[in-house]
């Protein structure tokens, strides 16, 4: 998988980015976002870790023009406060689902694999609709 | 565009400080003591309202009715006494005419024999049991005839007698004598007429038994206690009650003469009298009738009495009814009061409790931070350990971690002791203090939880050298706090607030300011209303800025606000530099206490 890890902790980013590598996943980090932004913009990416609170552009933001851009990268929300009804509202506007720090890396693979089927199969089910009638 | 602009006076009645305060107790007994006081006061006022008017009404009638009362008194005793006077004129008119129509009797003859003489007596018996005796005198005052218990009488020279020689003298045709003794040495009066009859002098002369004639006297005299005399120009009694005194003693009172009537007061061993006399028309005698006064305002003592007890008795119920109301109303205050007293407590830990629950927001963030940092770097460690992932595992690289997982597990601590500061400063305390290092300590906090994630610039302007001031560092605190999380929520996307202290005259000013949103003025009035707020259902209360309010208060001191809508707000705090203690009790303590 494609990993965008946007968080503004980059102790947290670091050691996150690292379980993610070793088990064969290809890990981008932003600390803003706008960073991350810029990044899901150029990078074909597959599922981001965004965080809720961020300084300057906040996740609610960041999502919304997150799924502008690039409609078929799965948004997981973090949140370190369990204020449900905000990740809640996130997930209205377009994210797959959320999780509240401190998570285990095995609970966020699983997320990640969710969101990174959940991806594939959109993927697909797009390219069958857009095939054109008449050629099959 | 108006500025909105409100002062919020100090030292308003509300009552303040109350939650997880000692003088919770002292505030009740206060208000306890104040309502028994009012009550006590308010109950003597409305009685004294009630009573005075009334007592004074009262005496005042009293007075109007006493000389109204003592005044017709005496009109109604000058009346009885010219009343009884024509009674007894008329009596002996009467008996003056009695004995005139004997000379008109059918067979009437200048020497009227024995037998016509008892006739005459009958005659007059007839008309009046006065009458003792009947002479006929002729013109040389030898009594010719007579018919009477005293029959020595007959032959007698009455020409030597005062009455005989002033009747032949006088115009008038008739005597009425005063009471005297005579040829029969026995009290009586004499009434004698004249009549010319064939040319020569008749005279016919009767008696009047003093005793009947003082019957007759009493039959018409009315009233307890009431004495009826008459006495003749020289004061001697007439007529006199025999239990009193004799006949032919001397008056102690002599009427004056130059009245035909009047009414006096005197005062002798039995107390005093009213006395009224009136000149009789027949003779040159004198009605005199007197009763002790005090039996004649006897009603009047009465109603006196009777208005006494009345009022008395109007007081009492007064006192009663007027004492269950304003009990009653006192007690109803005094509840109100005391639930204010409630109301203000628990509004200050509801504030105290969502102050907490902000708090808790950021507090939850940064601390599963930290501890989103441990666990991932927990988990890096492991991976490292595990030789399915063939990583560096060499005890430097190792240590590496440790120290990410410690530096996040102090920066946690650090994050819990900052509340444990919160909420130790919650605890009330009061002495003196700097106001800048209260502004600081609260701003770091608030800097720390709120702005560093949000683009708001943080300006201070602390004035040095500011006086040290008398307040609860642990209110002062909330207010700031309040005052700071307001001005960061009225600006929704960048903008300033500046902070700043200052000094004037006996005052220490604290101005927040910021470059949000402000208020238009019809806002501006009602953001110290517990319960008003203008944020989004969720982030606010409604009482931050009214408990703030009396807080300030309570320390003798005022919050301006000046908001502009679209350009911000300024709320100005002015505490006294010499703010007096507010609670004496525990100055000492604190004085120990803050070393």
């Amino acid at each position: 998988m494609k990993i965008l890890l946007v968080d503004d902790e980059e102790l947290f980013r670091i050691a996150v980015a690292k379980q993610l590598a070793v088990r064969g996943h290809t890990v981008h980090e932003a600390g803003t976002g706008e960073e991350g932004l810029a990044m899901a913009c150029d990078l074909s990416l597959d599922v981001v870790l965004l965080d809720m609170r961020l300084p300057g552009m906040n996740g609610t933001a960041t999502l919304k023009e997150m799924k502008r851009v690039s409609p078929l990268t799965e948004i997981i929300m973090l949140t370190g406060h369990a204020t449900v009804k905000a990740a809640m509202e996130a997930i209205n506007m377009g994210a797959f689902d959320y999780m509240t720090k401190p998570m285990g890396i095995n609970e966020l693979i699983y997320k990640m694999e969710d969101a990174y089927t959940k991806k594939r199969l959109t993927k697909q089910q797009l390219k069958v609709t857009t095939t054109p009638v008449n050629n099959r | 565009m108006t500025m909105g602009t409100t002062i919020f006076g100090k030292k308003n009645n509300s009552p303040t400080n109350a939650a997880v305060n000692p003088r919770i107790s002292d505030n009740l007994l206060k208000t306890r003591n104040y309502f028994n006081q009012l009550k006590f006061r308010l109950g003597i006022g409305v009685l004294a309202c009630f009573i005075i008017p009334h007592a004074l009404l009262s005496f005042y009638f009293h007075f109007q009715f006493t000389a109204a009362l003592k005044k017709t008194g005496k009109l109604n005793m000058q009346a009885l006494a010219k009343s009884q006077r024509n009674t007894v004129d008329l009596f002996l008119r009467e008996r003056e005419m009695n004995l005139r129509n004997l000379f008109y009797t059918r067979d009437f003859t200048p020497a009227p024999k024995e037998d016509k003489m008892l006739f005459y007596l009958q005659n007059l018996n007839h008309h009046s049991d006065a009458f003792v005796d009947v002479g006929f005198l002729n013109g040389q005052g030898i009594q010719t005839g007579y018919a009477g218990p005293f029959p020595n009488l007959l032959g007698k020279d009455y020409k030597h007698e005062a009455w005989f020689t002033t009747l032949v003298a006088q115009k008038k045709d008739y005597v009425i004598t005063d009471i005297h003794l005579g040829f029969r040495n026995k009290p009586h009066f004499t009434i004698a007429v004249k009549q010319t009859v064939s040319e020569s002098l008749c005279i016919m002369r009767a008696t009047i038994d003093p005793d009947k004639f003082y019957m007759f006297l009493r039959s018409i005299g009315k009233g307890k206690e009431m004495e009826t005399t008459l006495v003749n120009a020289r004061g001697t009694y007439q007529l006199v009650d025999p239990l009193k005194a004799n006949l032919l003693e001397t008056s102690r009172y002599l009427p004056p003469k130059d009245m035909s009537a009047g009414i006096y007061e005197i005062h002798d061993e039995n107390g005093t009298m009213l006395t009224a006399h009136a000149w009789l028309m027949e003779t040159h005698w004198a009605l005199v009738i007197s009763q002790p006064l005090k039996i004649i305002h006897a009603q009047m003592y009465k109603t006196r009495n009777m208005m006494m007890v009345n009022l008395a008795l109007i007081t009492l119920f007064l006192a009663l009814v007027i004492w269950i109301t304003v009990s009653r109303l006192m007690n109803r205050a005094q509840k109100i009061a005391e639930q204010s007293h409630q109301l203000q407590t628990q509004l200050i830990h509801a504030s105290k409790l969502a102050s907490v629950g902000e708090l808790a927001t950021g507090v939850a963030h940064e601390i599963n931070n930290p501890l989103a940092i441990i666990t991932s770097t927990t988990g890096v460690v492991r991976d490292m350990l595990n030789p399915e992932f063939n990583l560096d595992s060499r005890p430097e690289a190792i240590l590496g971690e440790l120290d990410t997982i410690e530096s996040a597990a102090f920066r946690a601590s650090g994050i819990t002791r900052q509340l444990l500061d919160f909420g130790r400063k919650n605890e009330p305390r009061k002495g003196l203090h700097d106001i800048n290092e209260i502004l600081e300590n609260v701003v770091i906090g608030v800097k720390k939880h709120r702005f560093n994630l949000a683009d708001i610039e943080l300006v201070k302007n602390y004035a040095p050298q500011l006086p040290k001031i008398r307040i609860d560092a642990d209110q002062i605190s909330q207010v700031f706090l309040n005052l700071l999380n307001n001005a960061e929520d009225a600006i929704s996307e960048s903008g300033t607030i500046t902070i700043s202290t200052s000094r004037e005259k006996d005052q220490v000013i604290t101005m927040i300011q910021d470059t949000g949103d402000g208020m238009p003025p019809d806002q501006v009035k009602e953001i110290f209303t517990p319960f008003y707020t203008t944020k989004e259902a969720g982030k606010g209360t409604g009482l931050g800025l009214s408990i703030s309010l009396g807080i300030i208060n309570s320390m003798g001191g005022t919050i301006e606000v000046q908001s502009l809508p679209g350009r911000g707000s300024l709320f100005t705090i002015s505490l006294p530099a010499g703010t007096p203690d507010f609670n004496d009790s525990n100055d000492n303590n604190n004085k120990g206490g803050e070393g």
